[in-house]
């Protein structure tokens, strides 16, 4: 075949992970494109045969990046599986650990792995441009942004029992005494996160603003429609419990489900060149593509139910559209986000309900369990078959990259078909593609992190022959 | 320049030793920090150590920090390109650069953490800083494929750092 390849392979950390490649005819034009996940495989299979009660805690260890996510979903499928509901309490502590996470994620998402980007453009040198650089360049700033990373995570530590990997959710609740004098902790942290995250929005959003500014083909060339897909609870977008929720390109929402029927609507499809499967929404018999994360759940629902963050939304919609396709708006998306959880963690904390019973009692009968929770970068489930004994005999995860895929792929497309092609310059090849990633914040396997400038090789290939290679080196 | 007086009665009020083991137990070799921490968990720790464990590192390791530290040794599984099972033990300013990114499998890198920390929290910052990296190879399986090599070193990485101990 005559045709000319180039692979974008990043090099160090992710290693093995994760390649891009751009299919470019003899007549110059993109043939196709992709990035090739090696994923990690073998976390659905190690659950089987365990112990259902153990799920919480076993997959909460699967990534360093998200154990909250999968500690509540896997909870959350638990109780399905038992056919019971938390009680209010519970519920209420489950959403805070999900907000702790979700602040803690997105002011790192913002500041740290979008934030050179933001900070010095996206022509700047990645060398200068670098996390370290963006922390000089406003150290006051940096100092806000990661006070409120630390408190996100403060929250998660006290309501999930442990730093790192959470213990508390369990089939049935949460299985902590929740007193006054943690409640008071936390509401302390909640009133310095009230604080700090309107100056924090401001200062993102100014920065978003400046850089579109900068580069106005950010809202022709990247913008890619899509559906959008994720967690609405009253008919507002939510974190946690609620049913799921498809809405098309225009904004029509087309279907709307329970958790456990995700499998009816989702499906997925197995590519040659990738290990990670697409993922499509199935209605009135056509597949289609869509998105999960932030930009997704802003063009879920009219909004997010509290004060700041739906006035935040209809600024987003006035600049970006409704549905907003512009995938640097995902920025944009986290900054409503970081409000709605501000603003919702309060309310949570003051709701009196927070102090009553925190568990029920939960047998195992034999059955399916699934659960979901919207993770920062978009809708976790877990689908457990556990038998009359208590053990798993079937486990599936459906992760928020995976679902993703689709519209990363299509990014990397418009990426080389505008930024790319026809031009020799390397380093605008590199960056125009590193960047279209970057605004999914990809979570590549579940155990590393795709962040900051992804060290990359560019492979050139005519067929198997490898015609140059590019790298950039420190 | 801080004044060089001012600069020994701080360092004189840091004492501790903080060593910080990061890896994902679940993963091949990526377990190897986790096996470390394990490890050193069950030999017990002499009074002036303090042992954590983190799941990625990057910025939370700064949250660890107390302002008592002379010593930071984070033990981690890395990518240098060496062989599996080589252990680098490195000053932060040593840790090889790759284009202003991570080195490490893990969210945002240790030197690019360790200048962020000087740059916003230098009274934080301990004066020696050292990454015991510990070559790794299969970062993409479950637990059971930890390369032997990798595997072996744990011991190497453990004698440095039980040395180190007994230096400070």
């Amino acid at each position: 075949m005559n045709s000319k390849t180039i692979t974008i392979d990043p090099v160090t950390r992710i290693e093995g992970h994760a390649r891009v490649f751009l299919n470019i005819g003899d007549d110059g034009a993109l043939t196709s494109a992709g990035l090739v996940v090696n994923e990690l495989r073998g976390f659905e299979r190690i659950l089987v045969g365990m112990e259902a009660d153990r799920m919480p805690l076993i997959t909460a260890r699967i990534c360093g990046v998200c154990p909250a996510a999968h500690h509540l979903a896997a909870s959350q499928a638990l109780d399905s599986a038992a056919g019971v509901k938390a009680p209010p309490a519970a519920e209420l502590l489950r959403e805070l650990l999900c907000l702790g996470h979700l602040i803690h994620s997105h002011v790192l998402s913002i500041f740290v792995l979008e934030g050179p980007d933001l900070v010095f453009g996206l022509d700047s040198d990645p060398l200068e441009s670098n996390v370290a650089g963006i922390v000089k360049a406003n150290p006051e700033l940096a100092k806000k942004a990661l006070r409120c990373r630390t408190l996100g995570q403060k929250i998660g530590e006290l309501v999930g029992g442990r730093g790192i990997h959470p213990v508390t959710s369990v089939a049935g609740g949460i299985s902590m005494v929740f007193d006054h004098e943690k409640k008071q902790q936390i509401a302390a942290w909640i009133l310095e996160i009230n604080e700090l995250v309107p100056e924090l929005a401001t200062a993102a959003k100014d920065l978003l603003l400046r850089l579109i500014d900068q580069h106005p083909s950010l809202m022709k060339d990247w913008v890619i429609p899509s559906w959008h897909f994720g967690t609405v609870k009253n008919g507002k977008t939510a974190m946690l419990n609620g049913s799921l929720r498809a809405v098309d390109d225009r904004g029509q929402v087309k279907t709307e489900f329970p958790t456990a029927d995700y499998d009816r609507h989702l499906v997925e499809k197995v590519v040659d060149w990738s290990y990670m499967k697409e993922v499509r929404v199935v209605h009135g018999g056509t597949s289609n593509d869509y998105r999960v994360g932030p930009l997704a759940r802003v063009n879920l629902s009219e909004g997010y139910g509290t004060e700041a963050a739906d006035f935040e939304l209809a600024s987003l919609r006035k600049l970006g559209g409704n549905p907003c396709h512009a995938i640097v708006f995902q920025a944009y998306a986290r900054v409503v986000e970081l409000l709605y959880a501000s603003e919702r963690a309060f309310q949570i904390i003051n709701d009196p309900d927070i102090l009553g019973e925190t568990r029920v009692p939960v047998t195992f009968k034999g059955g399916r369990g699934v659960g979901h929770v919207e993770a920062p970068r978009g809708t976790l489930i877990h689908d457990y078959e556990i038998d009359e004994n208590g053990i798993v005999r079937s486990a599936n995860l459906i992760v928020a990259t995976q679902q993703n895929y689709v519209s990363i792929n299509h990014t990397i497309e418009k990426a080389a078909a505008s930024h790319v092609l026809g031009k020799s310059d390397d380093a605008m090849l590199l960056n125009a593609i590193e960047f279209g990633i970057r605004c999914y914040d990809p979570c590549l396997s579940c155990a590393t992190h795709a962040m900051g400038a992804m060290p990359m090789e560019i492979v050139v290939k005519r067929g198997r022959d490898i015609l140059r290679t590019i790298r950039r080196n420190g | 320049m801080p004044d060089m007086h001012q600069n020994s009665v701080e360092t004189a009020k840091k004492t501790m030793i903080l060593v910080v083991c990061v890896g994902n137990d679940l993963i091949a070799d990526d377990a190897l920090g986790f096996e470390v921490y394990k490890r050193l968990e069950t030999e017990g720790l002499p009074g002036h150590v303090r042992l954590e464990f983190l799941g990625v590192g990057g910025l939370a390791l700064l949250d660890l920090l107390t302002g008592n530290e002379r010593v930071l040794m984070v033990v981690d599984a890395v990518q240098f390109g060496a062989a599996a099972g080589t252990v680098h033990c490195l000053p932060w300013d040593r840790i090889p650069s790759l284009g202003g990114s991570a080195i490490s499998v893990h969210d945002i890198g240790l030197k690019e953490t360790i200048e962020i920390g000087q740059a916003l929290y230098p009274e934080k910052m301990p004066p020696s800083i050292i990454l015991v990296g510990i070559e790794g190879r299969c970062f993409n399986r479950m637990r059971e494929a930890m390369t032997p090599e990798t595997e072996a070193a744990a011991e190497k990485a453990l004698e440095f750092i039980r040395n180190l101990f007994r230096n400070n």
